[in-house]
């Protein structure tokens, strides 16, 4: 699953450096679209559903993760 | 004689009251000189106050049409991939957190127009130097020091 988050997100905002800690604004560039745009494109990779509501507050590649996650296993 | 120095008496007389009247007069004018000098002042200060607010006005006016500019260009935005962001598609997949942003948005813009009518930066928004902190609908206008990367 990770491998699969940190492919969408090298395809979204380029090759540049991905760690846990990475901002996806501060970082990669990102704004807010950007981040319901990739966590659009994870679902749709991993055929999974993430409610809104979790997505909200996601601003690092951590937090991405631990939302995808939680749902890789419950779906 | 008499009549003689009780003529010159009078003429004497007569020049003192012309020399008050005239004293006086001319104290009047003085006094409407100083007040035309302060109005004069005055509007020197208004024209120079008038040409501060429309040099302000310009420049804001610049920074609002490059931040319309660079609203326009993120709006549009191409990822990586080459692919154009439709926000059409993800306010149709995900309406609440488009709303969400845009309402934040709307937020932002309320402060913009606080900000080019006059309004000072507050600390937060001149401290502002990364992308997460900045106000994203006039960035130039709102976060002077930010720096894009």
């Amino acid at each position: 699953m990770r491998e699969q988050v940190i492919e969408v997100l090298k395809s979204h905002f380029g090759d540049k450096p991905i760690e846990d800690g990475t901002h996806l604004m501060d970082d990669l560039g990102g704004d807010e679209f950007d981040i319901v745009d990739v966590c659009l494109q994870i679902e749709n990779k991993l055929d999974i559903t993430i409610p809104e509501e979790e997505t909200f507050d996601i601003m690092t590649v951590s937090q991405l993760l631990e939302v995808v996650g939680r749902h890789v296993q419950s779906d | 004689m008499l009549m003689g120095a009780g003529g010159g008496l009078w003429y004497v007389q007569h020049l003192k009251s012309e020399n008050e009247i005239l004293t006086l007069n001319n104290a009047k004018l003085e006094g409407a000189v100083a007040e035309q000098q302060a109005v004069i002042e005055q509007q020197l200060r208004d024209i120079e106050t008038k040409t501060d607010i429309n040099k302000q006005l310009t420049e804001n006016n610049a920074k609002l049409t490059a931040d319309l500019n660079l609203a326009n260009e993120k709006f549009n935005k191409i990822n990586a991939s080459g692919e154009r962001r439709d926000i059409g598609n993800l306010a149709v997949n995900k309406p609440k957190s488009i709303e969400r942003i845009e309402r934040k948005r709307e937020q932002q813009r309320a402060r913009c127009f606080e900000i080019a009518q006059g309004s000072p930066l507050t600390e937060e928004e001149l401290n502002a130097t990364k992308k997460s902190q900045i106000n994203a609908e006039c960035t130039n206008l709102a976060n002077p020091n930010y720096v894009p990367y």
